[in-house]
């Protein structure tokens, strides 16, 4: 498969600032969310990505082409930036429009456009109400609609839920999946690591400029061999099951729970252990009544990357 | 693949981007700025007028010779200054600095035509500010009971407006082009307008020609005071030569303009 997005040794500086440090990465179709505390350079490699930035150093292609100064490919991206800056006189349908005719499309697709993609951010009511008067929300799904209303192949969405209301929340994570399943390029960038759990689990990890970790949040914590992975398993008799793990070479640790219900254990094969953990349950007769993995998430992936 | 761009569709991306621009440039605080100056002319053709209808000084003055000070000082080296400085630093400036510049970076449009359509805006905005100044003028200075002189001046009234078009034209370039250059373009401009237009254009040799104000002195059909100086030290251009090296100024800092969007990368402060 030919990828969408592909850099290759990738930096960007403002003068003595490294933002994005010798970065590579290869993105396809697809959500990916792009993962990082403020100021990792999430925002910079957006705007690389996008054509809003020059590479300091290596190369940024999107579908083979390079991007930068590449105004023919900016019809095949739509970007939704972090900043909440519109034309304030406009209203949301004027807005959309003024930027569908710039994009090339009739006036009668202009049209069309503008009132589709105002019913996929539920805006329809508020087309023709001046952005200056908008809430919050609503003008970071105007900000959306820009975005999407050309139909762009990539998808550049910088905190595309700041300050938008837990309904607003959740129907954009559903959008953002349906698109990545449409097979759209969508990368989305978050610092809140539940919002991108949410959306993906395909992650590339930033932190000073740097991609920590790129693929599979679980694929990646099973990397990390340093940090052997966290099992919590919720069962009648915990000092049987302990005794029945403990001779496993993953195995690295079993803690009991304080209140004797269960207990955590630290497998450095963790889909080894769960291969083998019915079986186990079986001959050794335990009951089962819970098991979650409190490793298997962003934030402890994070935690463990940036430690 | 995409389509090659033609000149059809730049002219029609040129025009949305003027439009998307005319109005973030007329509902702004730089408009009531313009309009007190403005005023300001208007006043001082108001005061003329009564200076004629009243003799109040004993000198034989004539609406025309009113008329002609008026647009030599007030309209074309201040009123046009001004309202091409204010708007023309903020074409791009004030995109950067609002950060609504993404929106048109990101359309697939070569940035030269989003600073041509830019730049449209600003000679539409000056044009609808600046005329009917100098129509009004007119009337204030020309209407009695003899319309004679009224109608025997309309010819140099036509020809102040053509060079009022010239002069946003060159001046509204060149400002452009330091709003898409410079962080602090309007004390650049300022510096520009009254420093280097205001000092060089009279010296003698070669450097006032490096104005734009040398060019425009050329062509005024009457003379101010400073005109009448900087002949003394040189001779005026010829009129012809003068309107062309006006209009190539202008494409010479459009140009540059253009070529300066293409290549900067503007990093929006968060």
């Amino acid at each position: 498969m030919t990828p969408v997005l592909e850099g290759k040794n990738l930096s960007k500086w403002y003068g003595q600032v490294i933002a994005v440090n010798k970065v590579s990465f290869t993105l396809g179709a697809g959500v990916t969310g792009l993962l990082g505390p403020n100021g990792a350079g999430k925002s910079s490699l957006m705007k690389l990505i996008t054509g809003q930035l020059k590479p300091s150093q290596g190369e940024i292609t999107l579908f083979g082409e390079r991007i930068w100064n590449n105004y023919g490919l900016l019809h095949r991206i739509g970007f939704c930036p972090e900043y909440d800056n519109f034309y304030e006189r406009m209203t949301g349908a004027e807005f959309l429009a003024a930027l569908l005719r710039i994009n090339g499309f009739s006036e009668a697709d202009v049209q069309a456009r503008v009132a589709s993609a105002l019913v996929v951010v539920n805006l329809t009511e508020a087309r023709d109400k001046k952005i200056g008067a908008y809430s919050k929300g609503m003008r970071q799904r105007i900000k959306l609609a820009q975005a999407i209303a050309h139909d762009p192949e990539v998808l550049v969405l910088d905190e595309p839920l700041a300050g938008m209301d837990p309904v607003g929340r959740h129907e954009t994570i559903r959008l953002v999946r349906q698109w990545g399943k449409e097979g759209k390029c969508v990368i989305v960038s978050s610092h809140i690591l539940h919002e991108i759990e949410a959306m993906t689990r395909n992650i590339l990890l930033m932190h000073n400029g740097q991609v920590l970790a790129e693929g599979d949040v679980h694929q990646i914590r099973n990397l990390i061999d340093k940090h052997p992975h966290n099992i919590y398993i919720r069962c009648p008799n915990p000092r049987r099951l302990a005794e029945a793990l403990i001779g496993f070479a993953d195995v690295v640790s079993v803690r009991f729970n304080s209140n004797g219900d269960g207990i955590t254990i630290e497998s450095r094969k963790p889909d080894e252990f769960y291969a083998r953990l019915p079986e186990l349950m079986l001959r050794a007769e335990i009951d089962l009544d819970e098991i979650t993995s409190p490793d298997d998430n962003l934030q402890a992936v994070f935690h463990y990357l940036v430690k | 693949m995409s389509k090659p761009y033609s000149l059809a569709k730049g002219w029609s991306d040129a025009k949305t981007i003027a439009f998307l621009t005319l109005d973030t440039l007329f509902w702004s605080k730089k408009t009531i700025f313009v309009g007190l100056i403005s005023l300001m002319v208007l006043g001082l053709a108001v005061i003329g007028r009564l200076v004629l209808s009243y003799h109040w000084v004993n000198a034989p003055f004539t609406s025309g010779q009113v008329f002609s000070l008026l647009m030599s000082t007030a309209v074309v080296h201040f009123l046009v200054v001004f309202v091409t400085l204010f708007y023309g630093t903020a074409l791009i400036s004030e995109e950067v600095e609002g950060r609504t510049i993404t929106y048109l970076f990101l359309r697939p449009v070569p940035k030269g035509v989003i600073m041509l359509g830019k730049y449209m805006a600003l000679l539409w905005t000056s044009v609808i500010l600046i005329l009917p100044t100098v129509f009004l003028s007119y009337l204030i200075l020309y209407l009695r009971a003899d319309m004679n002189p009224f109608f025997q001046d309309v010819a140099l009234l036509g020809k102040d407006l053509g060079i009022i078009f010239l002069a946003i034209l060159a001046y509204g370039g060149m400002f452009s082009l330091l709003g898409a250059w410079l962080k602090h373009s309007i004390l650049a401009g300022l510096i520009y307008a009254f420093g280097w237009e205001g000092i060089i254009s009279y010296l003698p040799g070669f450097t006032r020609k490096l104005t734009v104000t040398h060019y425009i002195q050329s062509i005024l059909p009457h003379q101010d005071a400073l005109g009448a100086l900087s002949q003394l030290i040189g001779r005026r251009t010829e009129p012809m030569e003068a309107v062309i090296t006006l209009v190539l100024m202008a494409a010479f800092f459009m140009a540059t303009g253009c070529l300066l969007l293409r290549e900067k990368e503007y990093v929006l402060e968060q």
